[in-house]
């Protein structure tokens, strides 16, 4: 017995220690490869599932056409479990323009939140302010999707009252972009001033020293140089827009057809959509929702390719 | 300067200083509108109380013992007491505005501590009505019911004038949160058993032990391309991959606590990573070498000299973590349903808080007090993680300082 084992270490030639070492090494490495292995697993299991209703009969139902599910302006003709005439062309549009509405409300409060964070306030108030929108990033979704019901859905309802509108409840695109831009602020803001901060201080100096005022430099040469990480900070929030799911089910009023470019109309996207009626585990109406997940999974990834190619070409502008 | 510049800029700064404003106020206004709401209902009976209510329905057998302790001083102008019956009554509203009546005080020796159950076919059982249940309607032989509408100060004059009673009909007080303060604590430690190892050895494997080659980087970008993916989408994974796993290994026959964990785990993966990472970068290599230099081997360096210079970046990767465990809701609805239980198994499905609000708001008519009430007990969980994440990181840094 002794022998053998003797023999196998030579073999091997290490001591007890040096075995550890590769034992240790190899618990850690397998780690890793199985954290890394994750996304992987994501994308085939989701694919699989989301490609099925495409390509099997779905119990009698018959396939679910590619083309009129990606471009359909209703969700389902007919009853659920019934039917395979999905479509999610509208939910697609309704998606994407929230987004890039909730952006255009973001985008500018958050920057220039960043810019007052950054060069305007004095010191105190800038902490101040760093810990607010720390604070506000802090918050979960579900409670910015409480509010969004609690607050913003009454704010839209009486409003649209006033101007004769009929809404539902308040459930409207306006409801979902204004919750979703309380949502991606903070983001957009942390990112933007880091950003700002950066930038070099003879760029800053340099204009200061050719007359500009400490304002004219903040707008015209700070903020300019900044675009690039401003710009990095508009992909996060969109990505956040896009993805975000349980405070949008909450103000959207998931419409079934559209699409809804109305800013008092009820709308739907594609994660509200995913969330809606999910009760049987099995099913058409079951694994349709892997499809949904698959078109959100393209459209933020094409959201990003397209961003990117813009910061590139907007970022490539020299500004000295 | 002329004027123009000059208005030209007040303006430009103006529009800065309105921006950081409404930062703060959507801070301010969403803090305020949860405590406005969610502090009526907030005490600690709502933490300990079952969600659903319970009915029972009570009745004496053969002679009844009256109570013999007289009125307490203690009870209030609006609390009504019967001596012969031993308890005390009061008008209150339920969660939903609803008038009822509640039991405020109970004897000791009060007839009420021994009926039987009506609804059961055991003739020996016994229940009990406790502070805190709602008597809905008291039934006698020779007299008109009592009920809740007539108020608690008639139900304890009829109480008075009466020796018999043919039926007690009582509540518990629903509308708690116990099953799922219960959920999300277990949920906490499923997590975090299962996540804080994998991240952990992950990074030390990734600065540690790892080469600097294309390999690496791989694994590297595959765990950041993680961070990008919206929690729905984990919520999707979770119900393809951990739900039929749970029920093939487990005794689970549906969505379960411990598929939500797996994919609650897979969400933290990245955090805990990255911050475990970001604290082992920061040590310097001298300590790992002047290890490796007194004959330990990169085990015994890893683990006596580099990790516990590490622990305050897990510290703070867990306290981030539990964060994210406690606001998380898309991927778990998705992962473990959001159906409200009181009693919680990690084998079947029940909500975590933040999944307990989304259920109250979808259902119909919403109840936004409760949902408040909790939002409002999530948010001070949230921001005291926030302060301790402050206080280690503080500490950490005079630490290397």
């Amino acid at each position: 017995m002794e022998k053998t084992l003797e023999c196998f270490k030579r073999i091997l030639g290490k001591s007890k220690k040096e075995n550890i070492d590769i034992l240790i090494r190899g618990i850690f490495g397998i780690s890793a490869l199985i954290s890394a292995s994750v996304i992987i697993i994501i994308i085939i299991f989701i694919t699989i599932k989301g490609v099925t209703p495409f390509i099997s009969y779905n119990q009698g139902l018959g396939q679910v056409n590619i083309f009129r599910f990606l471009t359909g302006r209703v969700w389902l003709d007919g009853a659920a479990f019934s039917s395979s005439l999905y479509g999610v062309g509208f939910i697609i549009i309704n998606t994407v323009y929230i987004a890039l509405l909730s952006l255009m409300i973001s985008m500018p409060i958050g920057v220039l939140t960043a810019l007052f964070i950054a060069k305007v306030a004095p010191q105190r108030l800038s902490i101040f302010l760093r810990t607010v929108v720390e604070l506000l990033s802090a918050i979960p979704s579900i409670v910015y999707g409480l509010f969004g019901s609690g607050v913003i859905l009454v704010l839209v309802y009486n409003f649209a009252e006033l101007v004769g509108i009929q809404s539902k409840g308040g459930n409207s695109v306006i409801a979902t972009v204004l919750v979703l831009s309380l949502m991606s602020l903070p983001t957009i803001t942390a990112i933007s001033e880091v950003a700002i901060r950066s930038v070099g201080k003879d760029i800053e100096l340099g204009s200061l020293a050719l007359g500009a005022t400490k304002t004219q430099t903040n707008f015209k040469v700070v903020l300019a140089s900044a675009k690039s990480g401003i710009f990095a900070s508009a992909i996060l929030g969109v990505g956040r827009a896009l993805g975000e799911a349980t405070a949008v089910s909450l103000v959207a009023g998931n419409s079934k057809s559209g699409p809804s470019l109305g800013l008092f109309d009820i709308t739907s996207t594609l994660t509200s959509t995913m969330l809606e009626g999910l009760k049987e585990t099995t099913g058409l109406d079951y694994d349709i929702r892997f499809s949904v997940g698959i078109v959100l999974m393209i459209v933020i990834l094409l959201t990003n390719i397209i961003l990117n190619y813009v910061k590139r070409k907007v970022g490539s502008v020299s500004v000295k | 300067m002329s004027n123009k510049r000059k208005l030209n800029d007040i303006f430009y700064q103006f529009i800065t200083y309105i921006s950081a404003l409404i930062s703060v106020l959507a801070l301010s206004s969403i803090f305020m509108f949860v405590f406005i709401k969610g502090s009526s209902l907030l005490d600690f009976g709502l933490l300990f109380n079952d969600y659903h209510e319970k009915y029972y329905n009570g009745g004496f057998n053969g002679d009844i013992d009256f109570s013999l302790t007289p009125e307490p001083d203690n009870l209030e102008a609006n609390e009504f007491y019967s001596s012969m019956w031993g308890i005390a009554l009061k008008d209150a509203k339920d969660r939903e505005g609803n008038a009822i009546i509640i039991v405020s005080y109970i004897s000791k020796d009060s007839p009420f501590s021994n009926m039987y159950d009506k609804n059961s076919v055991d003739i020996e059982s016994s229940i009990v009505i406790k502070e805190g249940n709602i008597v809905s309607k008291i039934s006698y032989y020779d007299k008109p019911t009592s009920l809740t509408r007539y108020g608690a100060e008639l139900m304890i004059k009829d109480l008075d004038t009466v020796t018999d009673i043919r039926e007690v009909v009582y509540t518990s007080l629903g509308g708690g949160i116990r099953g799922s303060l219960l959920t999300t604590l277990f949920i906490i430690g499923l997590t975090l058993v299962l996540a804080l190892p994998m991240g952990i050895f992950t990074a030390i494997y990734l600065n540690e032990f790892a080469k600097k080659n294309k390999i690496t980087n791989l694994i590297r970008s595959l765990i950041e391309t993680l961070t990008g993916v919206p929690s729905i989408i984990y919520g999707l994974m979770g119900l393809a991959v951990f739900v039929p796993f749970t029920i093939a290994i487990t005794k689970a026959d549906s969505a379960n606590l411990i598929s939500g964990s797996m994919t609650l785990a897979v969400i933290l993966l990245p955090i805990i990573i990255r911050s475990t990472e970001e604290s082992l970068k920061v040590i310097p290599d001298d300590l790992r070498t002047a290890s490796l230099a007194l004959g330990a081997n990169k085990t015994q360096t890893t683990f006596r000299a580099v990790l516990p210079s590490a622990y305050p970046g897990i510290v703070t990767a867990t306290l981030l973590a539990v964060g994210r465990i406690i606001g998380e809701s898309a991927a778990l609805i998705f992962a473990i349903g959001t159906a409200i239980k009181d009693d919680v198994s990690i084998f079947g499905r029940s909500t975590t808080l933040s999944v307990h609000i989304w259920s109250l708001m979808k259902d119909e008519p919403a109840n936004i007090e409760l949902a408040s009430t909790i939002a409002l007990i999530i948010l001070i969980i949230v921001l005291a993680l926030n302060i301790l994440v402050k206080l280690v990181s503080k500490k950490f840094i005079t630490k290397i300082v």
